[in-house]
Parts: C-alpha cells; structure tokens; sequence
C-alpha cells in the first residue's frame, strides 16, 4: 500500500461558537504502527482523532482516509476504513446479546449474512468471547463491557482502530488486555491509534507519540523521543511511566538509556538475566 | 490504638439476585487520621467496602448483610445514611454524575440546607472548602463548565463542607485526566497531613498511592487479603500478581533484581526509594 | 470530561427593576395575566396587554432572550393564523372576505385566529418575563416559604439541569453508533440511540441518587435555604398593582363583552386580513422548508 491509511493536510477545525479546537495541523500516520496520541484534555487530541472517521469535518484543509479525501464520504461509510471506540462503552451498547452487538457493525455495513456471521466468528476468537455472546451486554462487568465494544467495532473489519481512553477506569487485568490486543492487531498489520493518557500502556506498545497542547501538535515522536524531551514534558504537563523516570536519574545523560518498560531496565541492570 | 473511628466486624454482603458475596468475612479497623488505599481488581469487593462505611449498604441497597460496621461509634445497621452522612462524606468515580446544582455554591449549599444550617453558617462553610480544595471565586460558576478535575475537587468540597471525620473516595481519579489526577490527590493528601482528616481512597494509581498512604489494603473476591504499611504490601510482589493487582514499576524492578520473596527487607516503593536501594 | 453546557434555564443576570422584584410578585402577575388573557378574545385587549408586557420585557433588559423564546411559538402562531382564517374554530356563519384559490378566508377566522395569537402572548409574555428575570433557585426559596416541599424545588432543578445533559449524551451517543455504520434514519436506529442513553441517565441518575443521600438529602426538620428574598414594600404594591389591574381588566372585558366581541366586526381592512394571511403561509412554508433542510444536513 503506497498510500498512508491516514493523512492529515494542514488540518484545523474551528468549533460553531467559534472556538479554535485545532490549528494547522499536518500529520501522515504509517501502515501498522502503533499511534499514541497524548495531551490533557482540551489540548484537540480528541478532536483532532475525530476527523478520521468523519465525526469532525476539516474546517480548512483535508483529512485522507485510504488516500481519499475524507469530505463527501459519510461516517457510516468511513466506519468500513476506520473503527472508533468510545471511551465509554455504555455509549455504545443496546442490544440484548453479546452476539447481537457484534453483528451490529457487520449489518450496518450491508454485508450478506454469511459474510456478518464470519465477521462476528473472527471477532469471538480475536477476543475470546465464545462464554460471553449470549449474556446481555450490560451484566457484564465494566473491563468486559471495554472489550465488547471494541469486539464490535472489530467485527466491521476495519483496517485502522482508534481507541479513545482504552485502559481508562480499568484495572490491571484490564490494562493486560488493552496491551496484548494492540500487540495481536499489530501483528495482523492493523493500524492504531490510541488516544490516552496512560503513559504506560503508550510505553510499551507504541511506535511513535503525537504530543498535543492548546489545539496544537507541539511534537511528534518516538516514546523515547518525547519522554526525553523536558519541554514538551513541561508543556503537556504530562509525566514518563515511574520506570522511565528512574532510569532518566539512574542514568543520566544517557538518552538511550531511558527505559519504558520494567523488562528493559532489568536487562540494562543484570544484563546476565 | 485507641478506639478506632472506622471498625468492621465479620462484615459479609451479598448483593440480591447475585450468586456470590461481594463481602466476604472483612475485618478491620481504621483508626482516625490514616490515610488508607484499597486496592484490588474490578468485583473484588471494593466499592462494596465503601459504601458499607456511610451506610449506603446495607440501607440503599437490597442484599443480605452480616457482620458488624461501626463508625465513630455508630453502629450503621441502626443509623440512617442521613445521619452517619455528618461523619463520612463520600465521593464517588464520576465527578458529573454528583452534581445538580446551577452553581458551584448551591452544589455545596445543598447539604448543609438538608441538616439546617443557618445562612451565615453555611456562607463561612463554603468559602471554607472551597478554599480547601482550591476552588476559590468559583461560587457562581456552572458545575457542567469545570473541568473534571475542578468538579471532582467540587464534590469533595461539597462532602467536606458537612464537617465530616473520615472521607471515603471510590476511585476517584478513574474518568480523570493526568492534572485532574494530581489535583485530587494532592486534595486528598492536604486534608489528611494538615487537617488530621481520615481518608480511604480506593484507587488503582498504585505510584501514587505508595507515596500518600499510610496502609494499603488488597482485596480480593470479597476479602481483604493484604494490610499493611505501603513496603510491606506491595514488596509482596508475587502475592499482587496472585491477586491481580501490582506494585509499582520501580518495585517490579527490584523484584526482578533479586526475586527473593524471603527477604527480610522490603522492596522500594518509590522513586525516591529505588533510587537509593539499586545500585548502578 | 468538561463539556460547555449553556446554563439550562433561560435566566438572565441582571440589575433591573424586574430583576429585583420578588419572585413571587413576578409570578402573581404572570399567574392574574393568564386569568385575564382568556377572559377576553377582543385582539386590541390583549394586544394592549401584550404591548405592556413587551414594555416591561424592555425594562428588564431582556429583548433578545425573550426573543430567542418566543422564536419557539413562531411557527405556531403563523400556522394557527393560517389555520384558523380558512377554518375558524366558531361557530358559523362565516363571512367570507375573499377567496385564495380553493381556499376562503373568513371573517371570524381572521378574527379568531388573530384573537388565539394574542392570547398566547398577552399571557404568556409575563410568565417569560418571570423566568428570564429570576434566578430558579429564587423562585424555588420563594415557594418553599409558601410550603412547597423542598424536594420538589430539587426535582425541578435538577430535571432543568438534566436537559442538556442528556441532549448531549444523545448526540455522543449518535456518534458512536454512526461508527459502527448506523445510519441515522428510520426505525432501526431508535434503539441503538435510545437504549444507551437511557442506560447512561439511569447510571447518573442511582450515583446523584447516592451522593445525595451522603449529604442528608431526605432530612427531616427545619430546612435554612442559601437564597433569601426579602419582600419589601415595593414588592407588595406592584403585586398589587397586578391583582388590581387584572381584576378591574377582566371585570371590564367581561362586563362589556358584548361590544368586544368583535368577530361579526370588520375590524381589520379586508386587504389587510388578506395579506396578513398570505404572508403568514408564505413564511410559515418556507420556516418549515428552512427546518427540513437543516435537518436533511445532519
């Protein structure tokens, strides 16, 4: 695939009261990477991952989904190219079963019943949902409801996701979760961007970083990259996961030593284990 | 200790309808001043903890309680939610959910009208907490304009302005941003170092938590599992992993290091800590 | 998680006369002027109530958001002007003015329709202008003090405060389904938008419901309220001045009502009644045409 699943072209959206949400913004996110978007809220992440499926219109410039121009095509035909999932899962469950959910997407894009029916098995197994799809969906547990939901948008096929707030009010079983699903759609060369505010999770599974403060990308990067980085640290008033503040004061000076994970500072310490 | 201000006696609870107690034989004593963290998985029973502390279990809830909760004396099994709510003020996960007043002083005006409050009192209470919490000059603002941090940081102003002894907060930080996140605690923190307020927090921000509290909890299946000071528990590093929970990053670290479970000295729990404890 | 909400209710803040008056007078004079309004169908009557109402609107400073309010009745009253001149709600015989085409606009129907128009305003501009100009939480301290229970106050607020709320879940809600294809048109999209919104305020609804309690909602005893309006003297009079307005006005229109009964009159010129028809269906059609492609947009 030359072209990049999405692009952004000098990108800005002003809000009806006249509010700048986003400034010019220009962004080309990979094939198969793993895309954090980071940043307080009302710093425009959300509302600058709302463009990639048309949930937000550009104000001025473009927005390419697949290497098309995004304007003119309506949300629920994007939805076929890029997958969002909600931050609350409430706001995106009605039906009475866990199998009805995941037929929902599948059916809405128009696809015959044996090809929905398909779908919806991928999706069992990718989430291991085979004891859950007839209980209704709200009995079930929050970090299950979590997992659902994106089931549901997997389900439709997508070839890019976008998780807002994945491990937001999870716990750390929850948090396993997200992780090892971001790595397994990784490995089925799916695009994600993740919008979060879990400098952990974004640790270990990222590829790159988009840093953003006051409607603006004030940088992109690798974790490492914008970890090291003190100004945008400062800016985005946002904090490195603890092991990568320790290893910062552990090993000063040493931006390669900046470890994100726990795995990696033990191997920099014991490098016999 | 002296007569501890939160006591839990055998205390079991199984919501109705529900095929296990979400409590489940929980002893424990709180005494005034800690500042205490629960932590634990979803369904380990925590929020069931919390709303057992003002009363809200057993009397808004339907299920069948055992066991004994006293708070400042009071058994809650005899006392209404509306009288124990002038010991416990409670704060709960989602800042917006809690508030329904037009302004940020009605919001706060709102329980101090329901006990009876003279006027003059009530305006010196509200300056007073909001103060507290940092939220001075925001009397007329909206509550549904604040940030969240600003409305989580307003109900516990609104809890607090009825004077309580203990405030319970069940995962607070949860729908929070990181600032959101900082206020909160750092809220949390002022009013147990400066005011000798009891807190119990239930949290997942386990970094965090290593730093404030004074005990941590671990629950699990409707159990309290682990209790003790911060190193004590979370250096119990394969324990947490049993219990799906963890410790924190720079503890894992250690463990990684030297994964003695017999060690006689603890782990580190914070940065601070590790920092000292590894060597290059 | 902050969202920009407007203020749910319609007040708004200011320092004028009407502003200061006590909320009850305010609501003694929008409660005798809905007794008036429909004592009386004479449209000059209650065109002059309606230019009073107006002059205290402008008192109050409050022009444009009363406007903005009765933006709603708008197509209302267009259409019941419409309605009402080629069908007139009363009794026959018509005296037919003219004829537009298949239609014929009678006398009485500009007559009652006109008189039905003015009714809605003359009575409803004073209720407007009680909400604009006092702040809820005011008018609820002022009924308790009448013996209103203190719960109802609450329940109405926060209904108030629920709106918005939940016209914004609703929307977010739209979001999400339309992310998984949906489209927003015809029955199966009821559900998918409905249910989750209905879930999310029953949610928001049992936690406020908890967190009240933790502050002793459902006391019993003396309820203090933060809000305090004392009545002065000024108060009084002009609640007076109401009641007696009110009361010698609808003593008069019902004591004369047969010469206000202008319906066999020609109180209008037969161009003028015409004309006001045409126009009034000419914007009528075209604020609905406005409406469907605003709508088609979405």
């Amino acid at each position: 695939m030359a072209e990049f699943p999405i692009e952004a072209d000098r990108l800005t959206h002003v809000y009806p009261g006249g509010v700048q949400a986003l400034k010019t913004t220009s962004l080309q996110v990979q094939v198969g990477e793993v895309l954090g978007v980071v940043g307080q809220n009302g710093s425009g992440k959300t509302t600058l991952v709302k463009h990639f499926n048309g949930l937000l219109r550009p104000s001025s410039g473009r927005l390419l989904v697949m290497g098309h121009d995004s304007a003119g095509q309506p949300v629920y035909e994007l939805a076929r190219h890029v997958g969002y999932v909600f931050q609350n899962p409430n706001h995106q469950l009605f039906s009475t079963s866990v199998r009805a959910e995941l037929q929902f997407g599948p059916n809405n894009l128009g696809l015959p019943p044996a090809e929905v029916q398909t779908r919806v098995e991928e999706a069992v197994a990718f989430f291991d949902l085979a004891a859950l799809l007839e209980q209704h969906p709200y009995r079930l547990a929050f970090p299950l409801r979590k997992l659902v939901a994106m089931a549901s948008v997997y389900a439709m096929g997508p070839q890019v996701f976008v998780l807002d707030e994945p491990t937001t009010g999870q716990d750390h079983e929850g948090f396993n979760l997200v992780r090892r699903l971001v790595q397994r759609l990784r490995e089925q060369q799916k695009t994600v961007i993740i919008v979060s505010h879990d400098m952990a999770l974004l640790a270990e599974v990222a590829d790159r970083l988009v840093a953003m403060w006051a409607a603006e990308v004030i940088a992109v990067g690798t974790p490492r990259e914008i970890f090291a980085d003190d100004d945008v640290m400062r800016r985005t008033k946002l904090s490195p996961p603890q092991i990568t503040q320790f290893s910062r004061r552990r090993w000063p000076g040493q931006p390669d030593h900046l470890a994100l994970t726990v795995a990696e500072a033990v191997s920099w310490l014991n490098p016999g284990h | 200790m002296t007569e501890p201000i939160i006591s839990i006696q055998n205390l079991s609870y199984q919501y109705a309808l529900t095929e296990h107690p979400a409590l489940n034989q929980v002893s424990l004593d709180i005494g005034a001043g800690e500042y205490v963290a629960v932590m634990g998985p979803c369904g380990a029973g925590k929020t069931s903890l919390s709303l057992s502390m003002n009363g809200i279990i057993p009397h808004m809830m339907a299920g069948g309680i055992e066991g004994k909760v006293f708070v400042a004396g009071r058994d809650t099994a005899e006392t209404q939610v509306r009288e124990l709510a002038r010991v416990v003020g409670m704060v709960f996960d989602n800042p917006e959910f809690q508030l329904s007043q037009v302004t940020v002083r009605e919001e706060i005006a709102l329980g101090l009208e329901n006990i009876g409050v003279p006027r003059d009192e009530m305006l010196r209470r509200i300056g007073e907490v909001l103060e507290i919490v940092g939220l001075s000059g925001f009397e007329e603002r909206s509550p549904l304009n604040l940030s969240g941090g600003q409305q989580q940081r307003l109900a516990i102003a609104a809890a607090l302005a009825m004077y309580p002894q203990v405030l319970v907060l069940d995962e607070p930080t949860s729908n929070l941003d990181p600032i959101g996140k900082e206020e909160v605690f750092a809220v949390a923190a002022r009013l147990n170092r400066e005011r000798g307020m009891t807190i119990v927090i239930v949290e997942h921000e386990v970094e965090v938590l290593a730093t404030y509290a004074d005990r941590i909890l671990v629950m699990s299946e409707g159990r309290v599992v682990l209790n003790g000071p911060p190193r004590a528990v979370l250096s119990q590093v394969e324990a947490l992993g049993r219990y799906h929970t963890r410790p924190p990053q720079v503890t894992a670290l250690a463990y990684a290091l030297e994964p003695n479970e017999h060690r006689l000295a603890d782990y580190p729990v914070t940065l601070e800590q590790a920092l000292a404890a590894i060597p290059s | 998680m902050a969202q920009n909400l407007p203020i749910p209710v319609v007040f708004v803040p200011g320092r004028s006369f009407f502003h200061r008056l006590h909320p009850l007078t305010k609501l003694v004079w929008a409660v005798v002027a809905i007794v008036m309004a429909f004592a009386t169908r004479n449209p000059l009557v209650l065109l002059g109530m309606t230019v009073l109402g107006l002059a205290f609107i402008a008192v109050a400073g409050v022009v444009p958001a009363y406007g903005r309010v009765m933006l709603i009745l708008f197509p209302i009253s267009l259409s019941l002007i419409v309605f009402q001149a080629i069908a007139p709600a009363f009794p026959q015989p018509w005296i037919p003015i003219s004829r537009l085409g298949p239609f014929t606009i009678y006398r009485e129907g500009i007559y009652s329709g006109l008189s039905l128009l003015m009714r809605t305003y003359a009575g409803s501009t004073f209720a407007v202008l009680l909400v604009l100009t006092t702040h809820p939480s005011d008018l609820f301290a002022a009924l308790q003090k009448l013996g209103v229970p203190h719960e109802l106050n609450f329940m109405v607020s926060a209904s108030l405060q629920m709106v918005p709320i939940v016209q914004r879940e609703f929307q977010i809600v739209l979001s999400a389904q339309r992310s998984r294809g949906m489209r927003a048109r015809g029955f199966s999209s009821v559900l998918p938008s409905m249910v989750p919104v209905f879930a999310g305020t029953i949610e928001r609804v049992q936690q406020l419901a908890m967190s009240l309690e933790s502050r002793a909602f459902g006391s019993k005893g003396v309820k203090t309220s933060l809000r305090e309006s004392k009545a002065t003297a000024t108060d009084y009079v002009f609640a007076l001045l109401g009641v007696v307005l009110a009361g010698a006005g609808t003593y008069l229109v019902v004591r004369y009502r047969d010469l206000l009964d202008w319906s066999k009159v020609e109180f209008l010129p037969p161009w003028l009644s015409v004309t006001i028809v045409v126009v009034a269906a000419l914007t009528f059609v075209t604020f609905t045409i406005a409406l469907w492609r605003q709508a088609q947009q979405e």
